[in-house]
């Protein structure tokens, strides 16, 4: 039935909304949603005839709708501060009354008078309009468009402003609604969601980004942590104040690699790289395939055999005077795809967690209560809350990588790695693990080095960049 | 020639000597490796435990070098490649051994009398020799000049597994020894105390025992339950399911992959784990099997137990060595013809509970041969700690094997002794079970049971299920197992 193809909109303040490319089908009941300032009420607008088509087309608009938000309540307000100022200036206008707002033509009086009882509106409708609260006013907006037959109800945060009776109430009659009428809901709250709500369109950036059928589990969780991610403000969680790691010189470089070579029997991988990491800079390592990215980092991480061949200085440490590959793990917070392969170990989300503190892979050692507290707190943080017990192996791809960023960021390393952390990701869970870096980033307590193939695929608050050539020998 | 140390004891020593054995506590290690620090550690041999120990105690922050023999430098063969590629220092005994604190031999078993020969006069005064077997000490009754100390290492797992193991943050159960004809500066445990936890094993326990203990204990295991018993058992298997019409690759793929899956289970809880991953009916089934199994076998994991503490194996085995391998190389061969081995497993799905349901005899003989081991060895005088680890510990790792490449990978991964009393045991034990197998049907291998033998006795349940938990193997293992943190059981 109703269709927008590849359609772009414009609307008064300058916003647009892009290439949307969206059909609603019979007995469909849509969810808008994403961040604030993604266009889910403009989407919701269009469907209502706002907005200034640029491009595209759209088909089958409905000709009568309910439309409660924001913008329509605006707009009624409006109208009703304009019929005053029109008003002879010496008679008091008391504005139109609520009962007049409500009963118009549109009108079916049996169901506006149904709803007026169950939202306890008698006592105001002799009341002028302009002097309800905004609660009130919502109820009047409410009522009017579930009371107009209408082809389809856009409800835009409908709940906001209501008292916990009139949210229920209002829950129970729109699953009545629902059978005979089509609904598209902008939420910006996944746990609100009615059962009712059989689609999910993710807005970002003024384009549909994601359109999920709630049947699909797995994905419908996937939208609602990128959600939490986008909508909650990150605080990262505490640090393990009982095991403290040694304090690094500020003065030092946290890492030194002077005329690095990386050779194997029949070629040379590296010659002659020189790269200084100083502490708060965040770097993007690019290259492409056999460059040399990851082996570099392994001789960071002090898991590759050549470290102790070559002019290694990591946290304080000259390389194969008598350290041991732990003292400089400690320092590093660690993810890539490789990581996930050999992450196979049954054991739980939050021990997964909470082997950052280890950099184990799996948990040898007996957690403290605090560091089982800052678990929950990253699982809270991820949109996983309550799944503490659940077994990692269990989970989805994207998910293991969100938990492993997790890991890797437990003990607030001075340096994370990120080797090419989207790999073999999804579009939602990229945007997911992107989502997650950018606060990491911006937290300013850790360095980040990000790799990836692509230079031009950068991320918010990288402002280093080291990009490898493949070396002549193995090109 | 040689001569057997164990036999030279009194026999109030050998007993004391085998009944050398206690799992040492956590806090024994706060030392780490500083005894080790800053000291010469130079590896004799660059294979399979050589270079994953080095790896691992280079990376532990010690000064790690290899030495080999001048063929295999001047070859450039693989053990050369594994040192230098890995960036660590190669150099002949000549060059490496004068310089050397503690010289780690992990050369194979059968060629450490010539080694230990030739490195010994190169030694500094007051160096350390160690070892991750004591085969050569107590078997062969090396005599080490008397200002050296000598100890031992010996990871109870394959070199690829000790790598692995460090590299995610924990370690494989190690068991430590010094030799005390040969601890003149009374440091030798100081010194294996470190050496373990510069590869790790302290993190997974560490049991401290002699050398003694150890090789009569090692030996034991892995020719009867870890290698013998799983190798009879394939074969025995395979030919029933073939005998009864059943397809060939799904009978080869249920017995290659069949063992590593049922004995996983053994890590997580033991013996009866494993029988509680079979239906009642079934687990009573495996339970007969392995009780009659247990009866017609005891006489053989008897002798050798018996052929092993006197000596008489060892030296039938160096018998073979000085006459080229003969024995060894033929029964190698011979393994390889089998007709298990030339099956390649099918291509069809087996899921991991079918696996138990349709291997009721695998898990039967799996059974048999844990407990068998254990009470064999405890019998002889082991202590039940080390016993554990020798037989129903290592029994996944084995079965890993051949879960990769058959009975070949198994072989070519264990060291020629435990090779060569795997064959002995599977020459005696095939024609001792002959008979037992021909009342053998695919209801107890390659089928499961008939879906309407649905019925089971209460009380005999309810016996069946105390026998298990009661057996003594079970109660050192709960103990041990509580030991590895990370074992939670999975459901
Ligand atoms: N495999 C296990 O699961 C395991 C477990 C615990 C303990 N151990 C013990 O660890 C020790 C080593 O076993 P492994 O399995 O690591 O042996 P391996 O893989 O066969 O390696 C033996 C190494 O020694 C070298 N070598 C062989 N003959 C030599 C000779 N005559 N002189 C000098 N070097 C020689 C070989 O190199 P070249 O031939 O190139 O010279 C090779 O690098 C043994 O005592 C064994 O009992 C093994």
């Amino acid at each position: 039935m109703l269709q927008l193809h590849d359609l772009s909109v414009e609307f008064d303040e300058g916003f647009q909304l892009k290439h949307i490319n969206w059909q609603i089908q019979q007995h469909q009941h849509w969810l808008i949603t994403g961040a604030n300032g993604a266009g889910k009420s403009a989407l919701a607008a269009v469907l209502a005839g706002y907005g200034e088509i640029l491009a595209g087309s759209t088909s089958r608009l409905p000709t009568t709708i309910g439309w409660v938000s924001f913008e329509a309540q605006a707009q009624l307000i409006q109208a009703e501060l304009k019929k005053d100022d029109a008003d002879i200036l010496d008679v008091i206008s008391l504005g139109t009354c609520v009962r007049e707002i409500i009963f118009t033509n549109e009108t079916d009086p049996v169901i506006a008078g149904e709803l007026i009882q169950k939202f306890e509106l008698e006592y105001l409708l002799e009341r002028a309009f302009r002097k309800l609260s905004t609660g009130e006013t919502r109820k009047v907006m409410l009522i009017k468009a579930l009371s107009c037959h209408a082809d389809l109800l856009i409800l835009d945060e409908p709940f906001d402003g209501l008292d916990q009776a009139s949210h229920t109430m209002l829950q129970n009659h729109l699953t009545h609604v629902v059978k005979h009428t089509p609904v598209v809901m902008v939420l910006n709250r996944f746990d609100e969601i009615p059962d009712f709500i059989s689609h999910i369109a993710y807005m970002e950036d003024g384009q549909l980004r994601h359109q999920v059928n709630r049947e699909d589990t797995q994905a419908f969780n996937e939208l609602y942590q990128l959600l939490h991610l986008k909508t909650t403000h990150l605080q990262v969680p505490d640090s393990d104040t009982d095991n403290t790691r040694p304090a690094l010189n500020p003065k030092e470089p946290l890492v030194k690699l002077s005329n690095i070579c990386i050779k194997h029997t029949d070629m040379v991988l590296i010659e002659n790289l020189n790269w200084c990491i100083q502490p708060n800079q965040h770097w993007q390592l690019s290259g492409p395939n056999g460059s040399g990215k990851t082996a570099i980092l392994s001789l960071i991480t002090g898991d590759h055999p050549q470290c102790y061949t070559n002019d290694i200085f990591v946290f304080g440490f000259q390389r194969g005077n008598g350290e041991s590959i732990w003292q400089i793990k400690q320092h590093i917070g660690y993810v890539s795809t490789a990581l996930q392969w050999e992450y196979r170990v049954g054991t739980s989300l939050a021990n997964v967690i909470i082997s950052g503190f280890y950099d184990s892979i799996g948990l040898y050692s007996k957690s403290t209560d605090q560091q089982k507290h800052i678990a929950n707190q990253w699982l809270e943080l991820l949109g996983m809350q309550g799944r503490g017990d659940q077994p990692f192996n269990k989970l989805s791809y994207g998910d293991q990588r969100l938990l492993l960023i997790a890991r890797a960021m437990v003990k607030h390393p001075p340096l994370l790695i990120l080797d090419e952390p989207c790999l073999g990701l999804d579009d939602i869970n990229r945007q997911l693990v992107l989502a997650l870096i950018e606060k990491v980033c911006a937290a300013k307590e850790t360095s980040v080095i990000y790799v990836n193939h692509h230079a031009q695929d950068r991320i918010a608050g990288i402002d280093h960049y080291l990009a490898l050539e493949k070396s002549a020998d193995n090109a | 020639m040689s001569n057997n140390y164990f036999n030279t004891l009194p026999l109030r020593e050998q007993l004391e000597q085998l009944a050398k054995c206690r799992f040492m506590h956590m806090n024994e290690f706060t030392e780490g490796v500083e005894a080790l620090k800053g000291k010469k550690m130079v590896i004799i041999g660059c294979g399979a435990q050589g270079l994953n120990q080095g790896l691992n105690l280079r990376d532990s922050g010690l000064d790690v070098s290899y030495t080999l023999r001048q063929s295999a430098i001047t070859e450039k063969r693989q053990s050369f490649k594994n040192a230098s590629e890995n960036g660590f220092t190669v150099g002949t005994y000549e060059e490496l051994i004068p310089s050397a604190d503690i010289v780690l031999n992990l050369t194979p078993d059968k060629q450490h009398s010539p080694v230990v020969a030739a490195v010994m006069p190169l030694m500094k005064q007051g160096a350390c020799l160690s070892y991750s077997h004591g085969f050569n000490i107590v078997e062969e009754g090396m005599k080490v000049r008397e200002d050296l100390t000598v100890i031992m290492v010996a990871p109870k797992c394959p070199g690829s597994e000790v790598r692995a193991e460090y590299v995610r943050g924990f370690g494989v159960p190690t068991l430590i020894a010094v030799h005390e004809d040969n601890d003149p500066q009374g440091h030798g445990l100081a010194l294996a105390k470190a050496y373990a936890v510069g590869t790790g094993g302290h993190k997974a326990g560490v049991l401290m025992s002699s050398f003694i203990a150890e090789v009569k204990s090692d030996l034991m295991g892995e020719q009867t339950i870890l290698c013998g018993m799983l190798q009879t058992g394939s074969l025995l298997c395979f030919d029933k399911m073939i005998e009864k019409g059943m397809d060939a690759g799904y009978a080869s793929k249920l017995i290659q992959y069949g063992w590593e899956t049922i004995t996983e289970a053994l890590k997580y809880g033991g013996v009866t784990n494993m029988l509680d991953r079979l239906s009642n009916p079934a687990k009573i089934k495996a339970f007969d099997l392995s009780e009659e199994l247990k009866v017609i076998m005891r006489p053989l994991y008897n002798k050798h137990q018996d052929d092993i503490i006197n000596g008489t194996f060892s030296a039938t085995m160096m018998a073979d060595w000085a006459n080229d391998d003969v024995n060894l190389l033929g029964w190698r061969a011979a393994t390889g013809e089998t007709a298990f081995e030339k099956t390649p497993a099918g291509d069809m799905e087996i899921s991991e509970q079918e696996y138990f349901d349709h291997g009721i005899l695998m898990v039967a003989m799996v059974k048999a041969g844990v407990e068998l081991a254990f009470e064999t060895m405890t019998a002889a005088g082991i202590i039940a700690d080390s016993a554990y680890y020798e037989s129903l510990h290592e029994t996944p790792l084995i079965a890993n094997t051949i879960a990769r490449k058959k009975l070949y990978e198994m072989n070519a991964t264990i060291s020629d002794t435990a090779e060569y009393g795997c064959y002995l045991y599977n020459h005696a034990c095939l024609p001792l079970l002959a008979d037992f197998m021909k009342g053998m049907d695919t209801d107890v291998i390659g089928r499961g049971l008939a879906s309407d033998d649905n019925g089971v006795d209460n009380a005999r349940l309810i016996e069946v299920n105390a026998a298990l938990r009661d057996h003594p193997v079970e109660a050192i293992g709960a103990t041990l197992r509580g030991h590895m943190a990370d074992m939670k059981k999975i459901v």
